[in-house]
């Protein structure tokens, strides 16, 4: 059985959010619901400043806190589904706890205050049931699953795709977007990304591609101290996220 | 024995019909946003999930267990004094916690799902499917003991078996609550082993502060139309005790504070340096809503006096509450990642709806308490301390 996992190559990734908007065209989240973001983040002072960016999918962690915490068994780990984390939208009860538990903030309660305006929701009313029914859609709605628009009251995240990524043949290892015969079934963020910084594959099979970037260019995990054992691994200079300082404290150290 | 609760009369018809309008337009205002904007009316965010709704929730349900921590002193471990308050303490753990939940109920995506999604569902690994049970457990057992004290039977032994069972029910309930905070290693803050011991404390302390309010209400503030025995109390151990609760939650803040100060953890250190400490209404909540009443309750001549009771009392409630919603957001205000490029802590303040959620639960607990005094003999006691009169310390 598969166990998907993601490697980004943050020497590679140049913060340019192809993947942030590929993921949100793709899964049809609202402004500010980034099941993929990137973060921006500096470090020290002139002459010596860095500047770090950090994409940020949900990690699909092998030991997910969200799912030990959801009372109703909502949100799931599918070991069937390569271990993806999913959320039953028929099952979730809006309690949040989920979102407090994980530890990496990619948790989304969309039935929040639009983060910009005109509200998409205004533009799009929702129908049949959904919080908001845009002109496009993603044809493969499957709300046990979290997968298309949500219905109000409900937590949503990045499913790795995995309304493509099932449709790959059996026994696909490496989802190589330069590969014709696997291009349509790999992840968004990864098949948009022009400097090729986003690897997909089989975690379970010792010579996938991205096994053996974890293993020649040591790839980390992020915030490997929570125990969570993410199955999405970092490589390059640029993983180690800073502290959290009020920016006027300024840089403490 | 209860002819001199003002709430029987006309008094009590008047409040009843004025908290019945504040909670009934605090409904109003939260259905009528809720339904037109659903939880886009809060001010909580993906970022900041968890709001006053949800500490308003905390404050009432923790009241609630304390009330009912401080009807077994007489029921289950036998403290006689405290017999003149202990089924109006049951009463008010019941009505307060009902009012926590219908708050809870209206934080939801999706509450009318709980009921059969968590029982069907099963997942004994979330402390949150415990939390239903246990409370379930507890308002069952609260309600069956109010049942048996009403009935006038004190002592029997299926009495003195729900009691027990009730001391166990709230001593779960609300420890497991704690731990629904204190299990979240990732979140600092509120990361804590020793949680429900916190919990178990503070709740006390604001299960105290109501039911002093309540009980002066009942008798329109005036002492002297209270039974003897109840007299006795309130101005005997029970307000050494209040002094000694409130005390101990400060000395519990005091711990708190210092381990967060010391930590180089900026997700512990900054919630105290940057939110907790850097807040007026936090200072407010401390040194008036605490330690103001700690000092004026460890004058022994103050502590007696039925206005300064009054005082400590509302001041506590208020404090407590304030210091639960510090605790709830104050784990939620260093984002997870410093992200931006103007870090900084994340903003929250509570939106019209969610102060409309926590008035209605405020004047739900108000409307069930003067029906509860009216229709029901809150001050009942055994007969043995009522003919008695005074309770001896002695035999107590």
């Amino acid at each position: 059985m598969a166990k998907w996992g993601m490697v980004i190559d943050l020497d590679k990734c140049t913060g340019c959010q192809a993947c942030t908007t590929a993921c949100a065209m793709e899964n049809n989240t609202l402004p500010g619901e980034s099941w993929q973001d990137v973060l921006f983040y500096h470090e020290g002072e002139y002459p010596s400043g860095q500047m770090k960016w950090l994409p940020r999918p949900c990690m699909q962690c092998e030991k997910p806190s969200c799912v030990y915490v959801c009372p109703t068994r909502a949100t799931y780990k599918d070991e069937s589904a390569g271990g993806i984390v999913f959320v039953d939208w028929n099952k979730c009860i809006g309690c949040k706890y989920c979102m407090i538990a994980c530890p990496y903030g990619v948790r989304f309660y969309s039935d929040e205050k639009p983060l910009i305006e005109p509200d998409m929701r205004d533009i799009y009313p929702g129908q049949n049931k959904q919080l908001w029914s845009p002109p496009y859609q993603n044809p493969k709605e499957d709300w046990s699953r979290g997968i298309g628009i949500q219905p109000p009251g409900v937590v949503s995240k990045c499913t790795f795709c995995y309304h493509k990524v099932s449709q790959a043949p059996e026994g696909t290892v490496d989802f190589d977007e330069d590969n014709p015969a696997v291009k349509e079934y790999v992840p968004a963020c990864v098949r948009t990304c022009a400097p090729k910084a986003r690897y997909f594959g089989d975690l379970d099979v010792p010579e996938s591609q991205v096994n053996q970037l974890i293993g020649d260019k040591h790839g980390v995990r992020l915030k490997d101290h929570t125990g969570n054992k993410p199955q999405v691994y970092y490589l390059g200079a640029g993983a180690a996220v800073p502290a959290f300082t009020p920016a006027d404290k300024g840089d403490k150290s | 024995m209860n002819d001199n609760n003002i709430l029987k009369g006309g008094a009590g018809t008047a409040l009843l019909i004025l908290s019945a309008l504040i909670f009934l337009g605090s409904l109003v205002v939260a259905l009528g946003n809720l339904g037109s904007q659903g939880h886009a009316s809060f001010n909580t965010s993906s970022a900041l999930p968890w709001g006053q709704p949800i500490a308003t929730y905390l404050y009432f349900a923790l009241a609630s267990s304390g009330l009912g921590l401080l009807a077994s002193l007489p029921l289950v471990f036998g403290f006689k004094q405290y017999y003149p308050v202990a089924k109006r303490c049951v009463f008010l753990a019941f009505i307060i916690l009902i009012s926590g939940m219908t708050v809870l109920a209206l934080e939801l995506g999706n509450v009318f799902r709980m009921l059969w999604a968590i029982p069907l569902n099963l997942q004994i690994q979330s402390a949150m499917f415990w939390m239903g049970v246990f409370y379930a457990l507890d308002l069952l057992f609260l309600l069956w003991k109010f049942g048996k004290l009403d009935a006038g039977e004190w002592d029997s032994k299926t009495s003195k078996q729900v009691g027990i069972a009730s001391f166990i029910g709230v001593l779960l309930a609300s420890g497991n609550l704690a731990l629904i905070f204190g299990m979240m290693s990732m979140r600092p803050f509120w990361f804590d082993g020793l949680l429900p011991i916190y919990f178990y404390f503070t709740g006390v302390t604001s299960g105290m502060a109501a039911l002093v309010f309540f009980v002066y209400l009942a008798h329109g503030f005036n002492r002297d139309k209270m039974h003897p025995a109840m007299q006795s109390l309130m101005t005997g151990a029970l307000p050494k005790m209040f002094a000694a609760l409130i005390g101990g939650t400060l000395l519990f803040i005091a711990a708190r504070a210092i381990t967060g100060l010391y930590s180089n953890n900026p997700e512990i250190n900054i919630v105290w340096t940057d939110y907790l400490f850097a807040s007026g209404l936090y200072h407010l909540s401390l040194w008036v809503g605490l330690l103001l009443p700690f000092v004026l309750m460890l004058n022994g001549k103050l502590r007696n006096q039925v206005n300064v009771q009054l005082l400590v009392s509302v001041l506590v409630f208020l404090g407590l509450f304030a210091e639960r919603f510090y605790f709830v957001v104050g784990g939620q205000v260093v984002p997870l990642f410093k992200g931006t490029w103007y870090p900084d802590l994340i903003a929250y303040t509570p939106s019209v709806t969610e102060w409309a959620l926590t008035i209605m639960g405020w004047s739900l607990a108000f409307l069930l308490c003067v029906l509860g005094e009216k229709f029901l003999n809150l001050s009942a006691m055994p007969d043995a301390i009522a003919k008695q009169g005074k309770v001896h310390p002695a035999i107590a």
